[in-house]
């Protein structure tokens, strides 16, 4: 479990700084009167303790992220201390006001590409952007949409497993963008940000994934009795 | 603020629930919703996909981390500076 898998000085050539500062805002930037009044304090003095104080209590979800990106504690664990290790060595390039949930992000998926992926054997590696839509189910259905309701009625009572393992089958660029987008709530520009990819592709990665996750769910609602609508495309009639 | 149809309405609607900027008028969209029954169960659909997701992927994280993380901070620390 111990972070051997990289030395700690790893370099951090590949995380794009000048982009990350083009983000900060103005140092203008009145202070946040929704941060915690104690960051100020021990800031100054020392950078650790304010790293510390500020980085940490996002561990839980960048755990969450690493579990959805490594498919296992031991490398999720691993992944999150490696990503807490490069963002101290860089704290000083960190622009306090700046969206520090976003930065630490950044570097554990960088983290994750450069050096667990690498290790990890899955079926399909790469991007499958290039996948025609027909590929990725998703048949034009006439079903009414009356019974559309259903569906949400179904999802919203899925296993947390079974939306686990719906969102581990689908192809990492795609469940990245899902779960950046709908776990972690962050914008389609933020998302682009961290994944490196233009905006145009996290939108066709954040929808096909979306749909490939319905069309499980909905899969696993049906196997079991209940009854969901055949899949309608996301686009449904709208491509003319 | 017009009505801008099912088919605009849910080519931009998961930009529109995002809040993101889209092709069509949020106004527009939002018209439509509110007399399109259809279109507002497609809009709870990826709404609800959206809550589901984020409550299943909730994860705590060990607490043996929390401490393995401390103390390689301090160790860095006390290499680098």
């Amino acid at each position: 479990m111990t972070a051997t898998l990289a030395p700690s000085s790893v370099d951090l050539a590949d995380v794009d700084w000048a982009l990350m500062e083009e983000q900060a805002a103005p140092a203008s930037q009145t202070p946040d009167h929704h941060t915690p009044p104690t960051s100020e304090d021990t800031a100054s003095s020392d950078p650790r303790a304010q790293f510390e104080q500020q980085a940490l209590p996002f561990m839980d979800q960048l755990y969450a992220a690493g579990m959805r990106m490594t498919r296992n504690p031991a490398d999720a664990a691993d992944l999150v201390q490696e990503t807490f290790v490069k963002a101290f060595a860089s704290w000083s390039s960190f622009t306090q006001g700046t969206n520090l949930k976003a930065w630490l992000y950044r570097i554990l998926t960088n983290t994750y590409i450069n050096t667990y992926r690498k290790k990890q054997r899955e079926p399909y590696q790469g991007t499958i952007d290039e996948l025609e839509d027909w590929q990725l189910g998703g048949a034009e259905s006439t079903t009414a949409t009356s019974s559309r309701s259903a569906e949400a009625e179904a999802i919203d009572h899925m296993p947390a497993s079974v939306v686990k393992d719906a969102l581990q089958s689908i192809p990492e660029d795609f469940r990245l963008a899902v779960y950046l987008a709908d776990v972690e709530g962050f914008a389609y520009q933020e998302i682009a940000d961290i994944m490196k990819t233009p905006i145009g592709t996290v939108m066709s990665r954040l929808h096909r994934g979306r749909r490939m996750l319905r069309d499980l769910l909905a899969d696993y609602a049906r196997e079991r009795g209940i009854e969901v609508p055949a899949p309608a495309t996301s686009s449904s009639g709208s491509r003319k | 603020m017009t009505d801008c149809g099912c088919d605009q309405a849910r080519k931009d609607l998961e930009e529109y629930l995002r809040n993101e900027v889209c092709k069509t008028e949020h106004a527009d969209i939002r018209a439509h919703l509110e007399s399109c029954p259809s279109c507002r169960d497609e809009a709870l659909v990826a709404t609800t996909l959206t809550a589901v997701v984020a409550r299943a992927c909730k994860e705590t994280a060990p607490e043996e981390l929390r401490d393995q993380v401390l103390s390689r901070l301090r160790a860095e620390q006390a290499t680098h500076h």
